[in-house]
């Protein structure tokens, strides 16, 4: 039997067995992600049946569906002002509170917008009253006050510093250091803030408070420009860059009263 | 003797700035443009399922790039949805990619709407690139014979009426 396989393997050609391990790599090196064929739980909820989605490092809920019932049903919905609907993820996190672990004080708002009959609610997840990089807690109202499921990126046990040992204009001057040519391209600060910043490991999360800040050429800000911007983190204990990422252009951003339109020549995609 | 070895030592980065150039010059005249085929594209949605030209032929198809940090793409979302639901029967479809981001945030972002069409990832921005997407929202509207029909750049779906219009040139609505 061996005898008879070795003679077989003999015979095929050199070239075809190359065809074969060149389509064995492909087929091993093709994109998987950690989301495919996302992996749901059902759980009992103090007496409710949820299906949930988990983060697999934070272990934190990213979807809670409701199975045969609603998360939360607002009463007397129609009647809330834009100001109570923006306070109902107060009483929603407060009822899961021990599904999301978070505190409801730690929900900042993002967006509340009504299309059509139904409300879309989304906030940050602060801590100590600082916004956390890319968190968010939203869901959809509709037009009778039901909320049916959340999607969500939370953190649950952060532990970040409060304070900042590195002066924001130090801070700012290694940021603008970061970029090449930043004086030629005219770059100009459109947005900064203090972040907490969750960088992912392996197996667990360091997280930084951070200055942020968002960097464009003067160029960038017309509508019809294809020049993009930097966002640059610096670390706000030693003053290290934590990040540094090219940014696409959020359109309709930001056309300052004295735009003067730039030469074509000066519009070169930037990433 | 010397000239022998430096020969080739001269020509060799010559030839590798060629190729550079000629890359580059490759990759901005194949940019897609109102008119031309689309560009073929292999991506993988938050449910795992691959999408390529290939696949999506005989359909209509709405190409979305996005990101959770810019509002219009969300306010734009529920719209595209709901006409993703009427018409995905008689072949609408939606791919609305998620660039340069991790499929947590994408699969939040969209678990927070409650859309229901196919959310393909860009994570290096690969495909965002060859498509020469600069601003965030763009949209590519490819009909049934993978021709690009339509690039739309910024925000234009807030209210119905555009995406309607749209949509009427290929599907019978009121």
């Amino acid at each position: 039997m061996f005898s008879l396989i070795a003679s077989q393997k003999s015979k095929i050609k050199p070239s075809i067995l190359l065809i074969i391990i060149f389509f064995i790599l492909i087929l091993v090196s093709s994109p998987t992600f950690e989301s495919g064929g996302a992996d749901y739980e059902t759980v009992n909820y103090k007496g409710q049946k949820l299906s949930i989605l988990r983060d697999s490092l934070t272990q934190a809920p990213v979807i809670i569906r409701g199975i045969e019932s609603n998360l939360l049903e607002i009463k007397k919905f129609s009647k809330l002002s834009r100001k109570e609907i923006t306070n109902t993820g107060i009483p929603l996190v407060s009822k899961y509170k021990s599904l999301l672990q978070i505190e409801p004080d730690q929900l900042k708002l993002k967006t509340a917008e009504k299309i059509s009959d139904t409300w879309y609610v989304s906030y940050w997840q602060t801590f100590q009253g600082v916004i956390i990089y890319e968190s968010s807690l939203g869901y959809a109202i509709d037009s009778r006050g039901r909320i049916k499921s959340l999607g969500a990126l939370l953190y649950p046990y952060v532990q970040a510093p409060v304070t900042s040992k590195i002066s924001h204009e130090k801070a700012l001057k290694i940021g603008q250091g970061q970029i090449k040519d930043f004086k030629k391209l005219k770059c100009i600060l459109l947005a900064e803030s203090i972040l907490i910043y969750p960088l992912k490991k392996k197996n667990s999360i360091d997280y930084y408070r951070v200055y942020a800040f968002n960097f464009f050429p003067e160029v960038a800000l017309h509508p019809a420009s294809v020049v993009g911007g930097w966002a640059v983190f610096i670390d706000t204990q030693t003053g290290k860059q934590v990040l540094y990422e090219e940014l696409l252009k959020p359109l309709g951003c930001c056309i300052p009263e004295d735009w003067v339109p730039p030469k074509p020549e000066d519009m070169k995609p930037k990433w | 003797m010397k000239s022998k070895f430096l020969k080739p030592l001269l020509v060799v980065p010559f030839i590798i700035l060629l190729a550079f150039a000629c890359k580059e010059k490759a990759e901005k005249s194949s940019l897609p443009k109102i008119g031309g085929a689309a560009i073929d594209f292999n991506c993988q949605d938050l449910e795992g399922q691959v999408w390529s030209l290939d696949k999506v032929r005989g359909k209509v198809v709405l190409l979305r790039f996005w990101a959770d940090w810019c509002p219009y793409c969300r306010y734009e979302m529920p719209i595209i949805d709901k006409y993703y639901r009427k018409l995905k029967k008689e072949g609408f479809l939606v791919l609305a990619v998620n660039v340069r981001q991790s499929a947590q945030v994408a699969l939040a972002f969209i678990a927070q709407l409650d859309v229901t069409f196919p959310v393909p990832l860009d994570p290096d921005g690969k495909m965002a690139r060859r498509y020469g997407v600069y601003a965030i929202p763009t949209n590519f509207l490819i009909d049934r014979e993978g021709i690009i029909r339509e690039i739309l750049i910024g925000e234009v779906f807030r209210e119905e009426k555009p995406l309607r219009d749209l949509l009427k040139n290929y599907f019978p609505l009121p």
